[in-house]
């Protein structure tokens, strides 16, 4: 604890602020700097999905750009999938010194999935044959995430966070909308596991 | 305290949670919605519905008779109906679907189907249709059902299942499968030959630089007692191209309304409509 670079810093003006207003020491990163990369399997976007995100709005708003892939064993065809997903975590409960748990996230995401053996060639179909896309999705996503606070030697938070999503897209849900008697939420629902380390 | 947040004991609660809703956690974590991996339950399905239905063949003299349907693609409800109106039907050996079991040619779909179609007291078996064919869907047909064509003979009559969803390869001239087709139709061990597909010739999703071949090669067969389609979501019969080769068309699942086929001699037949 005695460690003279994060006890007694020198008098900055950065490190000024900070002890003036008691806030965690800045980052000083541009604004487009990624915060924390991530890596995710299932949810529909990658057998391996991995990527990086940005924090909004007192990290509550997560933005997280991922790439997939999903082998041609398990699809078919070789697909690469590109994704952009929007998480809201409202509450941040601190348990202990070391965790933290988010106990809601809800979000959506929107993917493009590349490589699928019948992509619409040029002509192929009169417009508006099949009215969906076969290779856009979106879809809403409900999960929460428990995270180990690390922090830099400079004192900066580095958290390093497991979470777990449920999730569907827009054509389960169509389905289930329109037949409520055979199908259940659990029929459409997807799971995800993933990690997110701050860097 | 913090022992219970350990990631194992969280991932055991999740299993239990998707045990909870239907799935085990290995199924819901999806892939993509092209993933075609099923549970052992969803797989082979054609290959498994014919050995239940070879291991009772019709007994000689009794009338072959089967329900004809198609088009079941995103009417999950109505099929729920049409499972519960067939299995109240008597002397029906097992039922066809024409093609067309998924919406959007997603594995999820098909086990929807067959979440239902399963709750038969008959075997069912499928044609691929066009919507089995969206995106990565052959191969999701082909891991949940099986062979994209396929014969079996049931009550001295061989049934030949085949792919006619021309536009779904770009009309690329050999959809359907002429050589395969021409061959089963060649089988003169049986008494009649009965052809099944999605699009019918007539169609203009049927390759037309296919179809003077596979319109005569009907027409040249002695044993066929008809050709049958889906696609067109409503029944019809016909001779459309004038030649003597009838071919009828199946309700889809949201008409409510199926049909029953009888077929004795050597090439009689009736069919009655049934609504549910």
């Amino acid at each position: 604890m005695t460690e003279p670079d994060t006890l007694a810093r020198p008098a900055t003006p950065d490190s000024l602020i900070t002890r003036s207003t008691g806030l965690e020491p800045l980052d000083k990163k541009p604004w487009y700097r990624p915060r924390h990369v991530v890596l995710q399997t299932g949810g529909g976007i990658g057998m391996v999905a991995a990527g990086v995100g940005y924090s909004l709005g007192k990290d509550k708003n997560e933005l997280d750009i991922l790439v997939g892939y999903v082998p041609t064993k398990y699809a078919g065809s070789s697909l690469t999938i590109a994704t952009a997903k929007y998480t809201y975590s409202p509450f941040v409960l601190p348990v202990g010194e070391r965790w933290q748990i988010r106990p809601l996230t809800v979000g959506g995401y929107l993917s493009y999935t590349h490589g699928t053996v019948n992509d619409e060639e040029k002509g192929q179909y009169a417009k508006g044959y099949y009215w969906f896309s076969t290779d856009t999705r979106v879809g809403p996503v409900l999960g929460s995430r428990l995270a180990y606070r690390r922090r830099t030697p400079a004192g900066q938070p580095r958290n390093v966070a497991f979470y777990y999503e449920l999730g569907s897209n827009d054509l389960y849900i169509l389905s289930y909308v329109q037949n409520r008697k055979a199908l259940s939420v659990g029929d459409i629902l997807t799971l995800s596991l993933g990690l997110k380390a701050d860097f | 305290m913090l022992s219970i947040f350990r990631s194992h004991s969280l991932i055991s609660y999740l299993s239990i949670a998707a045990t909870a809703v239907g799935l085990s956690s290995c199924e819901m974590i999806e892939f993509s919605p092209n993933d075609h991996r099923s549970p052992d339950d969803k797989q082979a399905l054609t290959d498994k519905h014919l050995t239940t239905l070879l291991a009772n063949p019709l007994p000689a003299g009794d009338t072959l008779r089967f329900v004809y349907t198609g088009d079941s693609q995103r009417f999950y409800d109505d099929a729920e109906d049409l499972v519960k109106s067939v299995n109240q039907q008597k002397g029906v050996q097992f039922m066809l679907v024409a093609g067309d079991i998924s919406d959007f040619g997603l594995a999820r779909e098909m086990w929807w189907v067959d979440d239902q179609l399963r709750k038969l007291t008959i075997s069912y078996l499928t044609v691929i249709g066009n919507h089995d064919q969206v995106g990565n869907g052959r191969k999701a047909y082909g891991e949940v059902f099986g062979a994209l064509n396929y014969s079996f003979v049931y009550g001295d009559t061989k049934f030949i299942m085949t792919d006619t969803n021309g536009r779904e390869y770009n009309f690329n001239g050999r959809i359907p499968d002429m050589p395969w087709v021409r061959q089963q139709l060649q089988d003169n061990t049986v008494r009649r030959h009965v052809i099944i597909s999605h699009v019918p010739p007539q169609d203009e999703d049927f390759d037309p630089a296919v179809r003077e071949a596979y319109v005569t090669a009907l027409r040249e067969d002695p044993r066929l007692v008809f050709e049958m389609n889906g696609h067109r979501h409503d029944f019809s019969i016909g001779q459309p191209f004038n030649d003597g080769v009838t071919y009828v068309n199946s309700y889809a699942f949201e008409k409510r309304q199926y049909l029953i086929v009888t077929m004795w001699g050597d090439k009689e037949f009736r069919l009655k409509k049934v609504p549910f």
